[in-house]
């Protein structure tokens, strides 16, 4: 069963429904970017953008009225997010690897 | 001036024209030229497509604006339809010009595949002559299979319904018996299973049905699972060819990339459909895995703008032809905000039961449709071009390139703008129509005339304008650019 | 790190796509036939073409937070009682209007379409038609000559005249009427209907 948005939480829920996507994206590629490049202020930021995410799970719970088996789904998008971007990295780093590899003895040459 | 002059005179501008394009087919191998009638057909509809916006945009500020004589039904359905067509054609196209490189040999049935070409061709123009000229029926059967089936996004009549599939299946029969004789691959096996479920698909929207819960059950089938299953991973493929050729990336990697995304497309995107099934009289468990199913939908759209720059930054973004590169960029990013933001936005079902059809939808819609699916095809037309003049250097620096820069500027902005509008037109329609109101007529009205709306309105169609000339000039653009370069196009080396 | 570790193998994810597919499809097969069979018109969720003889009316419920159809007492339409058959044949002919007219690309359906008039799926019980004993009538006409019979609310848009037969007019009132029966799971919300007193 759900219970409809009510007025006065329209914008609430519409914003903090792109922030989950958006800072859930800007975490992923942050966390990439931080593997790649030392500098400990873009892990920082990465980090930064998975709490500004929580705290958007947390509004969109509240404003779209989530109870019961719903709460599962802010659950899931907290555990979700936070794990996906690493197993993306990993990925990406994976599947390249043999790639990586061989320009290294390309470049050896 | 009479008829024969009439003709002679556009026989003389036409010959004029294809010496002012100068562009030569014996560049191209005999599949890659059927390709290539693929994509000017695209191109074509792409600016029916705008056109016909154009004078929709048009009547939500000027009413009588061609009223009685072009009605918004009409305009917009050409408007949408000519979107879907011309963006398969694109496709078809892009097909068409993997093929034989993919496969490794010359493509099988060639003469059947340009048959096909003609007879799709034909039935596309008769199908729009017939909406512009006789646009509705006599509540009977004879309409539906003549004129206009009156469905969103497949209103063509049952007959061109038919002969759809007929030339659907002459393509798959090109693409499964060139792979055959040449050489199977992972890209090749995910693209036939993907055209036999997109087909298939086209086939569940075919049915009259008089129990309108049934026949929108099945016309969700078709519109959801083509854009947000199949043409996702019909893209899919398309861009992991296009990496390799483009950027030089491994085979294994784009080929594991592409299973990635299918599982993660797929295993979203096909329950996913529960969200079209909130309101249309299917049963309330539909709220639940809808909701569930489209909150993972952004997943793999965020996966693959990761790994699109993960690759891109890992070869540098050194790469031989610049425009494409850049609208394949604009993909990654259109198909992330378009698709994942836009459209998580109002998927679950307590807010969507306000947003639910007003122009929020509208906004999502134009938005995932260009970012996802109009960007693809430009870029492949770029790609196109460049080997159409003799595989020619297409960088940053080739002779005018301000144009297709500001083509892409222009295009991209001018669809953002329009989805900005239409956001604020869908933001205010369900606060005051849906949620005030009550969603009665009056309540729909009293939405349509605030001043809010009403100046989204005008923006929309600013914005469209915009869109528009973006458009012109990337036609010019395509027609020219290349034109007297001597310069091979940039060495990839595969790494 | 030249080793590339199994969960990151092409072949896994090939295989996992692969059942990954197949399982979504499975259970949508599963649930597409549960659902259709839930929505046969004559179900709970989607009433019999019959229901145009009845009275059709919107409760909501706090508990639910959404309104609820009410399928009332004979309530006839064009003043004849239509058995099964006769109605499902008005319907039809209504329903086949309304795709070959191509409504559905100015107004929407259930909430799907286009957006340039107003919805159709509780039309039949909107205010607007001001009150039971003029509606009939007044649909009749307005769909036979819309243009004559406008009805814009202060927005200058006018429905253009689609040749719609009488009969064909009738067959749609029909439609909108068996339509406004169907529960949507309490779309559109708060949804006042004719019978509600403000
Ligand atoms: C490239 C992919 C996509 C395209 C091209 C696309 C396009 C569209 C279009 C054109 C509509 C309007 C349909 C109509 O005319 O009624 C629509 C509706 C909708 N889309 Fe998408 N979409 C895409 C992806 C997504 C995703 C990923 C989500 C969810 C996260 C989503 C959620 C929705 C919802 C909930 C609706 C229903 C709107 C309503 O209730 O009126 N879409 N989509
Ligand atoms: C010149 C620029 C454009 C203009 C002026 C324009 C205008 C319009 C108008 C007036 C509608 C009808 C909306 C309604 O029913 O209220 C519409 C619908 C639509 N347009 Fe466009 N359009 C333009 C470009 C595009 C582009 C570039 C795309 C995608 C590639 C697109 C895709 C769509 C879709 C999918 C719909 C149906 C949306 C829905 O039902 O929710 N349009 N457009
Ligand atoms: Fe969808």
């Amino acid at each position: 069963m759900i219970e409809p948005v009510a007025l006065k939480d329209f914008f609430i829920t519409f914003f903090s429904a792109a922030l989950i996507i958006m800072a859930g994206a800007s975490y992923a590629l942050l966390f990439a970017w931080s593997k790649v490049n030392t500098n400990p202020r873009i892990k920082i930021a990465a980090y930064f953008s998975y709490l500004v995410l929580l705290v958007a799970v947390v509004l969109l719970t509240k404003a779209a009225n989530f109870s019961g088996y719903w709460l599962t789904l802010s659950g899931v998008m907290v555990v979700g997010y936070f794990f996906a971007p690493i197993g993306i990295w990993y990925l990406c780093v994976k599947t390249h690897a043999v790639s990586d590899t061989q320009q290294a003895t390309l470049e050896d040459k | 001036m009479n008829a024969k002059e009439l003709c002679e005179g556009s026989r003389a501008n036409y010959a004029n024209f294809i010496t002012w394009v100068a562009l030569d087919r014996s560049n191209l191998s005999a599949g890659r030229q059927l390709s290539v009638n693929y994509f000017i057909v695209a191109v074509i509809l792409f600016f029916a497509q705008l056109l016909f916006g154009m004078i929709a945009a048009t009547q939500f500020i000027f009413p009588n604006f061609l009223y009685d004589w072009l009605d918004f039904s009409v305009n917009r359905m050409v408007h949408i339809n000519a979107m879907i067509v011309w963006m398969l054609y694109g496709f078809i196209g892009c097909v068409y010009w993997l093929l034989e490189e993919e496969s490794g040999t010359d493509i099988v049935g060639l003469k059947l595949g340009k048959l096909a070409f003609w007879v799709l061709t034909g039935a596309v123009t008769i199908v729009v002559l017939v909406y512009l000229l006789i646009q509705t029926g006599a509540g009977k059967d004879s309409s539906l299979w003549l004129i206009n089936e009156g469905r969103e996004y497949i209103e063509a009549p049952r007959w061109a319904d038919i002969g759809i599939v007929i030339v659907m299946l002459i393509f798959f029969y090109n693409v499964v018996a060139t792979f055959s004789k040449g050489k199977w691959s992972g890209i090749a096996g995910v693209l036939t299973l993907d055209l036999v479920a997109l087909a298939g698909l086209y086939v569940a929207g075919m049915f009259y049905m008089t129990n309108i819960t049934h026949e929108q059950f099945w016309w969700w089938w078709v519109i959801h699972l083509w854009v947000e299953a199949t043409w996702e991973v019909l893209v899919g493929v398309i861009m992991a060819w296009s990496l390799m050729k483009l950027l030089g990336v491994r085979r294994q990697i784009v080929t594991t990339w592409l299973y990635i995304e299918v599982a993660l497309m797929f295993g979203s995107g096909i329950l996913g459909l529960g969200h079209h099934y909130f309101w249309i009289g299917t049963p309330e468990y539909w709220l639940t895995i809808g909701g569930f199913f489209s909150a993972l939908e952004p997943i793999p759209l965020v996966a693959m703008v990761v790994h699109a720059m993960y690759d891109a930054g890992s070869h540098s973004f050194k790469n031989s032809n610049h425009p494409a590169v850049a609208w394949i960029i604009a993909q990654a990013f259109g198909n992330f905000f378009g698709a994942g933001v836009w459209g998580f936005m109002h998927t679950l079902p307590q807010i969507n039961m306000f947003t639910h059809g007003t122009q929020w939808s509208a906004s999502h819609g134009h938005l995932a449709f260009f970012g996802a699916y109009a960007t693809i095809n430009i870029a492949f037309f770029y790609l196109a071009i460049q080997h159409w003049r003799g595989d020619v250097w297409m960088n940053s620096d080739t002779a005018n390139a301000w144009r297709w820069k500001w083509a892409l500027g222009l295009l991209n902005a001018g669809v953002v703008g329009m989805t900005v509008a239409l956001l604020i037109a869908g933001y205010e329609q369900s606060f005051i129509e849906r949620a005030v109101e009550g969603s009665t007529w009056g309540g729909y009205f009293s939405a349509q005339n605030h001043p809010s709306f009403q100046s989204a309105m005008v923006w929309r169609w600013f914005f469209g304008l915009m869109t528009f000339s973006g458009l012109i000039l990337l036609i010019w653009d395509l027609l020219t650019i290349g034109k007297g370069e001597t310069r091979k196009a940039q060495e990839i080396v595969e790494h | 790190m030249n080793e590339t570790p199994l969960w990151a193998s092409e072949s896994f994810w090939k295989k996992t796509a692969i059942w990954v597919t197949a399982g979504s499809f499975l259970i949508l097969v599963v649930l597409t036939f549960d659902s259709l069979s839930q929505t046969q018109a004559g179900g709970k969720r989607v009433p019999a073409y019959s229901v145009i003889n009845k009275k059709i009316d919107y409760v909501y419920q706090k508990d639910l937070h959404k309104s609820m159809p009410v399928i009332g007492e004979t309530e006839l339409l064009f003043g004849k009682e239509y058995t099964e058959a006769e109605a499902e044949q008005l319907v039809m002919l209504g329903k086949k209007t309304t795709q070959a007219k191509n409504c559905m690309n100015c107004h929407t359906l259930l909430g799907n379409g286009a957006y340039y008039a107003p919805d159709l799926t509780k039309a039949y019980l909107d205010k607007g038609w001001v009150n039971k004993e003029m509606r009939e009538d007044m649909m009749i006409k307005f769909l036979m000559d819309p243009e004559k019979n406008a009805r814009t609310f202060g927005s200058n848009r006018k429905m253009p005249n689609l040749d719609i037969t009488e009969q064909e007019a009738k067959g749609v009132v029909a439609f909108l009427k068996w339509m406004s029966s169907i529960d949507t799971n309490g779309f559109p919300y708060n949804f006042k209907t004719i019978n509600a007193e403000d």
